[in-house]
């Protein structure tokens, strides 16, 4: 595992902070509404995971691409997606990322370097190697990211892709998020090889503590270096916790998925270090989660007040 | 934008081109070799991959002796992800060709192609273009059998956001195949080997031909003949050998398909028959009908027809063979048959 906080500087911290807490106040701002209908979509939470797309995102540019599955807000968030048009996507509304057309699972915004998203299990880690391949024909500085859980490492596709990417070179990074389920598979049910132990055999891995964001930054870093300076892929590796269900809002109950929601919580654990060290006050803190509440407040009465597509829309862009 | 450099579209088919225009006669397997290296040469970001795109043979000869091979990426046999990587290349700027030597591989990588390639664009809002050609080619016959022999064009249009092309000589085969590169939206460009050593006049110099719009191979009056590629082929010869009085267009697009050339001509005609080489369910030769039906039923003297292969995976055995595929005896045969009201 990589990661030591003795380096966390006080700037740092505050930006993954910010960036874990905006995800966190999202997702839990949904939960009291889902059960409203206000958001008829499926919605993939990325509560207890947060850490893992913060410390990743934290080193790329708009410019750098990331390709992601059915659980979007978070990697979207951090990416740079603004909290307004996101909601209005959740609400169905035109002035959502995709103007209603993608819903929670189909996030798209090109100046920020997401272009569009998969609910498919497995097919868009091809999508980042694509992106990666075209950046290295094109001679251009730009990382490519493929983001997927571990339930996608079960797919032909992901298999196919590490082959190729590692045989031609190709510099894209692999992220897998490992919440140790698919859907509610355990692990040990659905894959029977370390994912890090195989994949090493075609790339150089990194393994991070997924409920660090510390831990995750610090590793994505030095692999997006070796991939700077190798034109090669790396394998990035997080073991996280899924807090919530697979789908929907409700907390995950499996046996096989104990969450302690002291020790696993990436932002208690930022704050802790932090504070351990005086790099941020009580106040500072709570000022941080008071301002995105009032993001929040902002976003949700953006969403409410967008209109909704009319049907004239229905056939176009096919 | 380099395609602008040969913007001109060429509605025209070649006997329609003036006598001053270029009458090289060249085959449809060099047509498209030599659309590819254009293609290559006009736009770096146009690139071809796919298995044994870069092996000696060239896919049957149609990528020997490219300008750029170091835009030709071999692959492992792995279509589904590397169709995903074509897309991925496409998302962030590129215009790639996907190249398959036999379609029935292609159904590999269907999750990319249904899934992900032709529901980009209308779950994005089209704020990304997919500028993908996935080039097929399609074959039959020496005992190839069910595996090695299909068509599949028709499964192709049926999703919503895929252009599907077939073209049936070099000269158009050139056109098309330029105006599918040139399209922002992806494209499933159905070659049949058996006309890769046909050959006919062929422009030297860059042309598309318009996406969407079929042509009059030849005029008529008593029946509308509607067929695509190899059957473009063998329903001249079924004219010429039979003296048929019949119209015979080739749609060039399954999709979009061009309906009012289809229509004009059966409002003069009164018949339809339609010849599709390929599976006669939920097909392209019953879209047809069915389009006609619904749109044109007011012109029709006798009920719509279509001649497709039997509703059963291809045999191997070349008796069987005979009896399953059509051919321009056939195609007479069937016109006869409906011409005399049987």
């Amino acid at each position: 595992m990589v990661g030591d906080t003795a380096n966390l500087t006080r700037e740092l911290g505050l930006r993954l902070l910010r960036k874990l807490r905006e995800i966190r106040q999202f997702e839990e701002r949904i939960i009291p509404l889902y059960p409203t209908d206000v958001m008829v979509t499926p919605v993939h939470l990325h509560i207890g995971q947060e850490a893992v797309p913060v410390g990743v995102c934290d080193h790329l540019r708009p410019k750098d691409l990331l390709f992601f599955g059915h659980r979007t807000h978070g990697p979207a968030l951090a990416k740079g997606l603004d909290m307004n048009r996101l909601m209005a996507e959740l609400f169905g509304r035109t002035t959502g990322c995709a103007n209603s057309f993608g819903g929670s699972m189909h996030l798209v915004d090109p100046d920020n370097g997401m272009l569009g998203s998969s609910a498919l299990v497995g097919g868009g880690i091809a999508l980042g190697v694509g992106a990666a391949l075209a950046a290295k024909l094109e001679k251009r500085d730009q990382f490519c990211v493929s983001w997927f859980g571990d339930g996608a490492v079960d797919s032909g596709a992901f298999w196919e892709s590490l082959n190729f990417a590692a045989l031609k070179a190709v510099p894209v990074m692999f992220v897998c998020e490992d919440n140790g389920l698919s859907n509610v598979m355990e692990k040990k049910d659905h894959m029977f090889a370390d994912i890090t132990e195989v994949a090493g055999h075609f790339m150089e891995v990194w393994r991070a503590d997924g409920t660090d964001v510390h831990s995750v930054w610090s590793a994505a870093g030095q692999a997006l270096r070796h991939i700077r300076e190798s034109g090669k892929p790396a394998f990035l590796w997080c073991r996280t916790k899924r807090w919530m269900k697979h789908q929907g809002v409700e907390t995950d109950d499996l046996e096989c998925n104990p969450v302690d929601r002291e020790k696993d919580c990436p932002i208690k654990k930022l704050e802790k270090a932090m504070k351990a060290r005086n790099l941020a006050s009580d106040k500072e803190l709570d000022e941080i989660t008071q301002g995105i509440e009032a993001q929040l407040n902002a976003a949700l009465e953006f969403a409410k007040k967008s209109p909704f597509p009319t049907e004239d829309l229905l056939m176009t862009e096919v | 934008m380099p395609w602008s450099r040969f913007d001109q579209t060429s509605t025209a088919t070649l006997d329609a081109l003036p006598a001053s225009a270029n009458r090289r006669v060249i085959s449809f397997k060099d047509a498209m070799r030599e659309a590819i290296d254009q293609a290559m040469n006009n736009d770096p970001r146009v690139f071809a991959i796919g298995l044994d795109a870069d092996d000696k043979f060239g896919v049957f000869g149609s990528m020997l002796n490219l300008s750029h091979p170091e835009r030709v990426i071999g692959t492992p046999v792995s279509e589904n992800a590397m169709t995903g990587v074509a897309l991925g290349a496409a998302l962030n700027g590129m215009r790639p060709i996907y190249i398959h030597l036999r379609v029935d591989f292609m159904l590999l990588a269907m999750d990319q192609i249904a899934n992900y390639i032709a529901k980009w664009r209308y779950m994005t809002r089209g704020k990304v273009k997919v500028p993908i050609v996935i080039r097929t080619v399609i074959g039959r016959g020496w005992g190839c059998g069910a595996q090695h022999s299909q068509t599949l064009g028709g499964m192709f249009a049926h999703f919503p956001g895929l252009k599907v092309v077939m073209p049936s000589d070099p000269y158009e085969a050139k056109g098309l195949f330029l105006a599918a590169v040139k399209d922002d939206w992806p494209v499933i460009f159905i070659e049949h080997r058996w006309l890769y050593k046909n050959t006919g006049a062929v422009p030297e110099e860059m042309y598309v031909l318009p996406v969407g719009k079929g042509r009059v191979v030849c005029p008529g009056k008593q029946l509308t003949l509607v067929a695509t590629s190899l059957a473009v082929v063998d329903s001249l010869n079924a004219i010429s050998k039979h003296e048929l009085d019949v119209e015979l267009i080739d749609p060039r697009w399954l999709k979009p398909l061009d309906e009012d050339l289809i229509l004009n001509s059966v409002r003069k005609t009164g018949r339809l028959l339609v010849i599709d080489y390929d599976f006669p369910a939920c097909g392209f030769a019953a879209e047809v009908c069915a389009m006609v039906a619904e749109k044109g039923s007011q012109f029709l003297k006798s009920p719509v027809q279509r001649m497709t292969f039997p509703d059963c995976p291809m045999p191997a055995s070349g008796v069987l063979e005979k009896a399953y595929y059509p051919n321009a005896d056939k195609i007479a045969e069937r016109i006869r048959g409906i011409l005399n009201g049987s």
